[in-house]
């Protein structure tokens, strides 16, 4: 072999090589997000399809803006397919045989409890856009598994706080007669609201008249909706998933069920569409404990910017369901907390750590400092320390408590970001009147 | 609490009688098909959810009456029993049971995933406020009525059918000694066909009544297969009458227990009562040894 073909010969090698080495170092400029909700099943109809689009209009948006400093987000989308298991499954496998970087998502409370813990052991790190059970982090002092949503413990106690405030003006009785009742799913999301409704039923002194849960599938709620009557309360506190809800209010109507106020804690009561979609005009006056809609927030109350975000996901969501009437907040729920990740934890993870190993995530998540305002939401965003009982849980959420109205969303608690003085007791045009 | 024998009780118990109707009507299907082909078809809820679907897509989508809607749905069902036993059920008849629970097993997550795919994943319904029957400060369900009825009518129809007809007559006979019909001239394959059509057709009539009660989703099977096939073991598989009364008095026990505790201790009770009875009659009520 000649020389000049030697040379030709090592140029060429080195030249594959370099373009190898770019090759790899383009590939490597990606983070790897395995996103999981209930693609199937029926939670993805209760609300967690609208979660996934929620995080995944946040996804393209950043891709599309070119990434986070410069790095593409590489998301895998896994169905949990409304199974504790499934997600279990698909947690793990993400994990190790996909290598993803961190796992985002999740709506089930009842998955997120053994997920959450399964993927703390594993050591990595875990970004929960939904699931509100207080049981996923008390006591449990997790450090890679961070809830900027507020648990279910804020949305059981919000209800009896806003029924409270209303009970002699608007119902004419103190709050220590008021007959109130909680029911609800008998899952870690129901129960721990339900925990919440009862905590804050008895500091404002109600008469609990009844206290129940239920398996979200059962097919038959007649004898709860029996007792309900025979148990005469003025407020029915309720957290259900779907179609529980739905089988509820179409057997309250069939058997005379009466009340002056129907609170629902979220998931099935947080789609208003389909409320009017099945009920009609009956969905009128039901109350709903949620995070604030993002369509509901007044942008000049958030940082610069924010406001046209809004706008974005509220196209995006009318292009995937131009039918869509009523926003629900479901998807702007997603769209927040997958913001937040993306455009103040993460950064601050590749610069001020190194990148985006689970360590590097946790300690950007655990340093995490957001005012009021700085939020899709409004609400700011620090998370309780690693020896508090609720490590990782953001402490500066809160719901809100909003009426349907005619097809619409209005907030009537808390009183500041009220858009509505809300209609109490329930109006004699409605079957559900007492 | 409330003296005993109050209106609730009372209301509780007529309420546990019409769920039953809904209960015996999805049980008397499963149990012909059983007592007949020998085989349980683990996918029958499935059958009823695609009914439902009937149902939504002709009244509910384009407004067809609802009686030839209902109709409609019946014939859809039949036809899919049918072809269920046809494509899958009988060439595997000679295989061992638990083949045949996995075959049809597997078909209820195909089933599943065909709906989802065909018809997405959100709850569909009529969009029916049925009339509120009221009765001494007592309300029933208006549905559940009709439900209760139609499976009274249902149930002598079947047994009207089986007993006064010549094919119904071959159908018991093949259901008490599979091998000596066929010796003796009976076209087997014949009876089935007729078999997995009213079969069929029984889930497409139970689907008719539950689309009025309950929203439609891929995985409304969930709620009621279990529940259905507690009831046919209860009542003695195949056993069609036995099923019947299985569907009144568990709904019963459902339902009284669920007033007097907690609605899951009824549930609990329900199913207590089921295994008891299975270490006292493991044939079932009126099952055969």
């Amino acid at each position: 072999m000649s020389f000049a073909k030697t040379l030709k010969g090592l140029g060429l090698g080195f030249a594959t090589a370099a373009a190898l080495t770019l090759a790899a170092q383009a590939q490597a400029k990606e983070i790897k997000v395995g996103v999981i909700y209930d693609y199937t099943g029926p939670l993805a109809a209760g609300g967690s399809s609208l979660q996934a689009l929620g995080a995944k209009i946040m996804i393209d948006y950043f891709n599309s803006k070119g990434g986070v400093e410069g790095y593409k987000i590489n998301a895998i989308y896994s169905d949990a397919q409304s199974k504790p298991e499934i997600a279990i499954n698909e947690a793990v496998r993400l994990i190790e045989q996909e290598k993803v970087d961190m796992l985002l998502g999740f709506y089930s409370s009842a998955q997120c409890v053994p997920v959450s813990a399964k993927v703390d052991a594993l050591k990595k790190f875990m970004w929960i856009t939904t699931c509100i059970s207080p049981a996923v982090l008390k006591d449990r002092h997790l450090e890679y598994v961070f809830r900027p949503q507020p648990h279910g413990g804020m949305f059981g106690t919000a209800s009896p706080d806003f029924v409270a405030h209303y009970a002699k003006s608007k119902l004419g009785t103190d709050p220590k007669d008021l007959r109130v009742a909680i029911i609800h799913e008998d899952g870690p999301y129901g129960s721990g609201v339900a925990a919440g409704n009862e905590a804050g039923s008895k500091t404002h002194g109600f008469k609990i008249v009844l206290k129940e849960g239920y398996a979200a599938t059962a097919p038959d709620l007649s004898s709860l909706v029996t007792k309900l009557k025979r148990a005469r309360p003025d407020v029915i506190f309720h957290t259900g998933y779907n179609p529980d809800i739905t089988l509820f209010l179409r057997q309250s109507r069939e058997l005379g069920l009466r009340w002056k106020a129907l609170i629902g804690h979220g998931a099935g009561y947080g789609v208003p569409d389909k409320l009017y979609a099945t009920f009609g005009d009956d969905a009128n006056y039901i109350y709903n404990v949620d995070p604030v809609s993002i369509w509901l927030v007044d942008p000049k109350t958030l940082a610069a910017g924010l406001g046209e975000v809004t706008q974005m996901v509220g196209a995006e969501y009318k292009k995937a369901h131009p039918d869509v009437k009523a926003f629900s907040a479901h998807v702007g729920m997603a769209a927040s907390n997958t913001y937040t990740f993306f455009d103040n934890v993460l950064p601050r993870a590749i610069k001020n750590h190194g990148g985006f190993t689970p360590d590097a995530l946790r300690q950007a998540a655990a340093a995490t400092d957001i005012p009021v305002g700085g939020t899709l939401m409004g609400y700011g965003v620090k998370f309780q320390p690693k020896d508090a009982s609720m490590s990782g849980q953001n402490e500066r959420a809160a719901p809100v408590v909003v009426q349907y109205i005619d097809g619409k969303v209005k907030i009537v608690w808390p009183v500041p970001l009220q858009t509505v003085d809300p209609v109490m007791p329930l109006p004699k045009t409605s079957p559900y009147f007492k | 609490m409330d003296g005993i024998f109050d209106i609730y009780l009372v209301e509780a118990l007529v309420n546990g009688l019409l769920f039953g109707g809904v209960l015996a009507l999805l049980s008397l299907g499963l149990n012909l098909i059983f007592g007949v082909v020998d085989v349980i078809w683990i996918c029958y809820a499935e059958l009823v959810m695609f009914g439902m679907y009937t149902m939504y897509w002709l009244n509910g989508v384009y407004e067809i009456h609802i009686l030839l809607s209902a109709l409609a749905a019946i014939g859809v069902v039949a036809i899919l029993g049918l072809l269920v036993h046809v494509l899958v059920i009988a060439p595997i008849l000679g295989s061992p049971p638990i083949n045949q629970l996995l075959a049809t097993g597997g078909l209820l997550f195909f089933f599943q995933s065909v709906a989802t795919l065909m018809w997405g994943i959100e709850f569909k319904n009529l969009g029916l406020r049925l009339p509120i029957l009221e009765y001494n400060e007592m309300y029933f369900s208006y549905a559940r009525l009709l439900a209760f009825g139609v499976a009274l009518t249902g149930m002598v129809a079947l047994y009207l059918f089986l007993t006064r007809t010549y094919i119904g007559a071959a159908i018991r006979a093949i259901s008490q000694d599979r091998e000596i019909m066929v010796l003796m001239g009976v076209d087997s394959r014949k009876v089935y066909w007729v078999t997995a059509l009213v079969g069929g057709g029984l889930a497409g009539l139970a689907s008719c009544l539950l689309v009025l009660q309950y929203d439609v989703h891929p995985f409304v099977g969930i709620t009621f297969g279990p529940i259905t096939f507690i009831i046919c073991v209860l009542g003695g598989l195949g056993n069609m009458l036995g099923g019947f009364i299985g569907a009144f008095i568990l709904s019963l026990i459902i339902s009284v227990g669920g007033l007097y505790a907690e609605l899951e201790w009824g549930y609990v009770m329900a199913f207590v009562f089921f295994i008891v009875m299975m270490f006292i009659r493991p044939q079932g009520l009126l099952g055969n040894k």
